[in-house]
């Protein structure tokens, strides 16, 4: 699995040129094709009472759009990129799946923000609702002012958290594939406090030492490729302990398998993936299970 | 037989535009929305002259122009680049791809940026073609 086109999803204000230029270090592994899609909501130019559709609001806001991508585009262009652009009314989320089907991306890279006048800008359920839907990697990219972290480099160091689900195995490939990016991995397993409750101290360390193991198998697939690799398990809340863990391996990015509880699209994405991708400080790259052949 | 020339534009208001003052001019249009559909057109439908965009979904025209100044068959395909993106851009992109390995291609003859006059476009036009 290689990142060859990525698509950025953006509305300027929660994800600039700078976010984008912190991706452009996966260029040494395929990168070699960026889109840019900005999708202006409906909402902003409907219909209004005595206005009739607002035609003039929507080429006003095209325009805007369309001179900052002319400005990014120049800049790809120059560096031998490919680059290509939307920009388009509708909703959304069917806007962004639309475009990834039609590029057939690798990547969608989406904007989180979550304070003050940026708030509404995405709204958690557009991104929650883009994780369901999309069967493409998506990176929901964090605001440098929210982080408190540096993200130069966001794959440079990333904490692949592993449940064994379809996904999170999927995402182990997807990192492999980035070895010329990625400079060390850190992967983590976080066993369920409630299930080892009323156990023994032994069968406590057992479970333990079994995740341990299966994580070192991993970070050996990741050795061989040239990628450093630590294994860690943490104990308790999973949304609360992997952001420990990211924080304790000073990690540049977390990565997660979308957890495939039940067979099917609706419920494919745990709880887990979404909360975070939605609420951590660090970007949050989810890899959904490959899809079923239909 | 009026001569085709096709417009290679994602954006329908820059393709109307186009497409009205070719109609006016007495000339053939034809239209494609990106790179690649623009290809398969120019394949099927050999124009005289391509009014070709750069910023474009799925193919960007400076792959389309470099991939037309590299087949045989189309090399001689008359382009008119028409695009918000500078021309200085355009090269230096041209330039990067050849230095990554591509072969040498020659500049474009006609490079205007948007937003151009009726007049001038067609003016232009009249002047390829001939």
């Amino acid at each position: 699995m290689e990142i060859k086109k990525l698509l950025f999803v953006t509305k300027f204000e929660e994800l600039g040129f700078d976010a984008l230029r912190s991706l452009l270090s996966l260029r040494k592994s395929a990168l070699e094709h960026v889109v840019f899609v900005n999708v202006i909501e409906r909402d902003r130019v409907a219909m209004r009472r005595g206005k009739g559709y607002q035609k003039d609001e929507e080429v006003r806001l095209r325009e805007a759009a369309n001179i900052r991508f002319i400005d990014w585009a120049e800049t790809l262009f120059e560096q031998g990129m490919e680059v290509g652009c939307y920009i388009v009314v509708g909703g959304l989320v069917a806007e962004v799946i639309k475009a990834t089907q039609k590029e057939d991306a690798d990547l969608i890279v989406i904007g989180r923000s979550h304070k003050g006048v940026l708030e509404h800008l995405y709204s958690g359920s557009d991104v929650t609702e883009l994780l369901r839907r999309a069967w493409t990697p998506v990176l929901v990219y964090k605001h440098l002012s929210e982080t408190a972290i540096s993200v130069d480099e966001p794959f440079e160091r990333p904490l692949l958290a592993i449940d064994w689900s379809p996904g999170s195995l999927r995402a182990v490939e997807y990192i492999n594939g980035l070895k010329d990016t990625v400079q060390e991995v850190h992967l983590v397993h976080v066993a369920d406090e409630d299930r080892l409750k009323g156990t023994s101290a032994m069968a406590i360390q057992k479970t333990r030492k079994q995740a341990r193991n299966k994580l070192e198998e991993i970070c050996e697939e990741f050795e061989a490729a040239g990628i450093k690799a630590r294994a860690h398990v943490y104990v308790g809340d999973p949304n609360a302990e992997i952001e420990r863990a990211a924080k304790d391996c000073q990690a540049t990015l977390i990565v997660l398998g979308s957890s495939a509880k039940a067979a099917w699209v609706e419920k494919f994405l745990g709880s887990t993936p979404r909360k975070i991708a939605e609420e951590s400080i660090y970007p949050t790259l989810l890899i959904p299970p490959e899809k079923e052949k239909e | 037989m009026s001569k085709k020339v096709l417009v290679v534009d994602d954006d329908p208001d820059v393709r109307l535009f186009s497409v009205t003052v070719l109609e006016e001019n007495g000339y053939t249009p034809l239209e494609a929305e990106d790179g690649e559909s623009g290809l398969k057109m120019i394949k099927a439908e050999k124009p005289d002259l391509v009014i070709l965009d750069v910023l474009m979904p799925r193919q960007s025209g400076v792959r389309l122009y470099r991939e037309l100044k590299t087949a045989k068959a189309l090399k001689d395909v008359k382009i008119i680049i028409l695009s918000g993106i500078a021309k200085k851009t355009f090269l230096r992109s041209q330039k990067a791809l050849t230095e990554f390995g591509g072969a040498q291609i020659p500049e474009p003859e006609i490079y205007l940026e948007k937003p151009v006059e009726p007049e001038e476009l067609a003016e232009v036009i009249k002047k390829v073609l001939g």
